[in-house]
């Protein structure tokens, strides 16, 4: 499913990924581990499109598409999420607007049509009751004045709703805890 | 100079004769006071309206132009504009759609604009496309009934002199500004709103439904009056791009609300910016300002502002009435190479007198933008309030954004509170929302809009939804 190849990464000059190789099968679940900047950030944030990267050499495809030549929405697009380990926040923007916004981008992108109103609500529901969060959440503009926790559920959610092929989840377990 | 001295001036000079030809449509350009009196004739004016121009142009004369704005243009040539051209004639205009520039229909069609007032906008002659005449007559006949005045500024000076003798010049002037006194001098279209004490103006009143409104003139003025506990919601303008030939605008507005009347004011400009490289843009030099002269009067202004290559504009409210409230919310954007220095003045005199201040400021391209406020509390003013807020978002790193607020506290039980912020569309949000799967100018967008919702909640709901497409064509390519 995805595919990394002697992947070489820099970052304002500095080699961060050297040669990093990694395969990744459908219904497979990897953690990558290492100490503080060993890369890992670095590796989510080349997959899904950061700019200030640089790829010296190496490859990166994903179900045999060139994930380097996609642009940033393509790549969520094509079922490739990140879950942010600093979510930013966006004053004024509820969080339901940007989740209907982004479910229907991707329905576009796969030539769906939007999707109606009520069954957008029902869905949301179903999936905030799941991560035992409140509607009121809904209400609020996105990630702003969030804690540490609330921030990372928010992403769960997001993914729970967009349905990615592969999640990329960085650090989703810091803010609630401290780890290594 | 004494008022004797001027009437025997106005008077001399009349006698001398006019020399335009009146049954020409268009004046040559140059402004003196054959002009004048070229434009109040052609209005079939009274004679007092004309003595009243005449001494607004003496007191112009000895005016000098503004320079303490934060903008940058030519020097305008004011002996090199034309002050009065006829609106054109029907057979003059487009016949059709199908003669109108493609790119402008297609502005169109982003906003969202119905297909027959798409006709209208562009000019085409109105009567082919719907029959405007019967929509006007009903409109007309409804506010009859409950004794509103709507028409324009000219009727009024013919149809109703007593309240425009009573009123006009009383909240702006003739000598207020430089651009106050031109327009004074040579104003040439507007509107007039007259609602009589106790009555809620059963519409909201929109210059569109106007007939000639698509043929406003350059010195646009205009004049709205509410009696005690009157109310009106009046609409200026259109989200549609409008080009004029006309390269210099200077309108004035004036409300007055009496006793526990309200006045809510709401524009949306859209003048022609320029190309490109800022050339033939609309340079707009605007006077707004309400006379809140009862006790618990209120006025609302709401503006969004993407047009223009200048604009220069700063709607204001006297707050004289004991607990009178002022409100002004705004949105102005600027992109490419536009210039804005906008604001308010909120001016406490009576007691207990409230304000509010939200402004939202977007700049984009390589757009300059500036906010300029001004609180002012009087001695007599006790208790009076003002919150200010005003935020400046930047797009790109060509922009410029400057926040100017003055404030004048005269008595110690005053409530000043001013906040302001100036962020930057990050990167990093643009990247959040493009890795949801959402492109980069919907994300841009949908930025944007958040930023200004404090001010699009105040807008009526029609204009709100359309302010908000018209940002995103504004903003359209600011980012890439």
């Amino acid at each position: 499913m995805l595919e990394v190849k002697d992947l070489h990464v820099t970052v304002e000059g500095n080699e961060i990924l050297k040669g990093l190789s990694l395969t990744v099968n459908a219904g497979e679940v990897h953690a990558i581990m290492g100490p503080n900047g060993s890369g890992k950030s670095t590796l989510s944030a080349v997959i899904a499109g950061k700019e200030d990267y640089e790829v010296t050499s190496g490859s990166i495809t994903f179900e045999g598409r060139d994930v380097l030549e996609m642009e940033i929405e393509e790549r969520a697009q094509a079922g490739l999420l990140l879950a942010f380990q600093y979510p930013v926040e966006i004053p004024g923007v509820k969080n339901i607007y940007l989740l209907k916004a982004a479910l229907n981008a991707q329905r576009k992108a796969r030539g769906e049509s939007e999707i109606p109103a009520p069954e957008f609500m029902k869905l949301v529901k179903e999936k905030l009751a799941f991560m035992k969060m409140n509607a009121s959440f809904l209400q609020r503009a996105v990630n702003e004045g969030f804690s540490g926790g609330e921030k990372k559920r928010n992403e769960i959610l997001q993914m729970l709703l967009l349905e990615p092929k592969l999640a990329m989840l960085d650090e989703i377990d810091s803010g609630s805890t401290s780890m290594p | 100079m004494a008022t004797e001295e001027m009437e025997q001036l106005v008077r001399r000079e009349y006698t001398q004769g006019f020399v335009t030809d009146i049954e020409s449509d268009t004046v040559p350009p140059g402004l003196d006071e054959s002009v004048i009196a070229f434009i109040s004739k052609k209005k079939e004016e009274p004679e007092w309206m004309l003595k009243w121009r005449l001494e607004a142009y003496h007191q112009w004369l000895k005016m000098k132009e503004p320079s303490w704005a934060h903008l940058n243009y030519p020097p305008i040539d004011y002996q090199g504009i034309s002050y009065y051209s006829a609106p054109k004639k029907p057979e003059d205009r487009p016949q059709s759609l199908d003669e109108v520039d493609p790119k402008l229909l297609e502005t169109y069609e982003k906003l969202g604009i119905p297909l027959h007032e798409r006709a209208a906008l562009a000019g085409v002659a109105v009567d082919a496309v719907f029959d405007s005449v019967s929509v006007t007559t009903t409109f007309k006949e409804k506010l009859g009934e409950a004794g509103v005045i709507f028409c324009s500024i000219s009727e009024a000076i013919r149809e109703y002199p007593e309240l425009i003798k009573k009123y006009m010049g009383t909240v702006v002037p003739q000598g207020d500004n430089f651009f106050a006194a031109l327009n004074s001098a040579v104003f040439t279209d507007g509107s007039f709103v007259f609602v009589p004490e106790g009555v809620t103006c059963p519409m909201e009143l929109s210059t569109y439904f106007r007939i000639n409104a698509a043929n406003t003139g350059q010195f646009e003025r205009t004049l709205i009056i509410c009696e005690k506990q009157a109310q009106v919601s009046y609409l200026e303008g259109c989200t549609a791009p409008q080009r004029d030939e006309n390269q210099l605008h200077a309108a004035i507005v004036e409300l007055v609300a009496l006793e526990d009347a309200y006045i809510k004011y709401s524009t949306v400009q859209n003048w022609y910016p320029g190309d490109e490289d800022g050339k033939g843009g609309i340079y707009n030099f605007v006077t707004k300002r309400a006379d809140c002269r009862g006790d618990r009067s209120k006025v609302s202004w709401t503006q969004v502002e993407t047009g223009s290559a200048i604009t220069w504009k700063y709607p204001s409210c006297l707050l004289r009435g004991k607990d009178s409230v002022g409100e002004f919310y705004s949105v102005a954007v600027t992109n490419g190479r536009q210039q804005a220095d906008t604001g308010t003045k909120m001016i406490h005199i009576g007691e207990g007198t409230k304000s509010t201040i939200v402004s939202k400021g977007i700049s984009a391209g390589n757009s300059d933008q500036s906010y300029r406020g001004l609180v002012k509390i009087g001695p007599r003013a006790k208790r009076a309030r003002n919150f200010t807020q005003c935020d400046s978002l930047l797009i790109g790193d060509r922009s410029g954004a400057h926040t100017f607020p003055y404030q004048e506290i005269g008595n110690s039980s005053a409530t000043v509170e001013h906040e302001a912020t100036t962020s930057k569309i990050g990167e990093d949000q643009l990247f959040y929302c493009r890795q949801r799967g959402i492109s980069e100018e919907d994300a841009v967008n949908m930025i944007v809009n958040g930023f200004c919702k404090d001010v699009f909640q105040e807008l009526p709901m029609e204009f709100a939804v359309e302010a908000e497409a018209l940002l995103n064509v504004t903003l359209e390519g600011a980012v890439g």
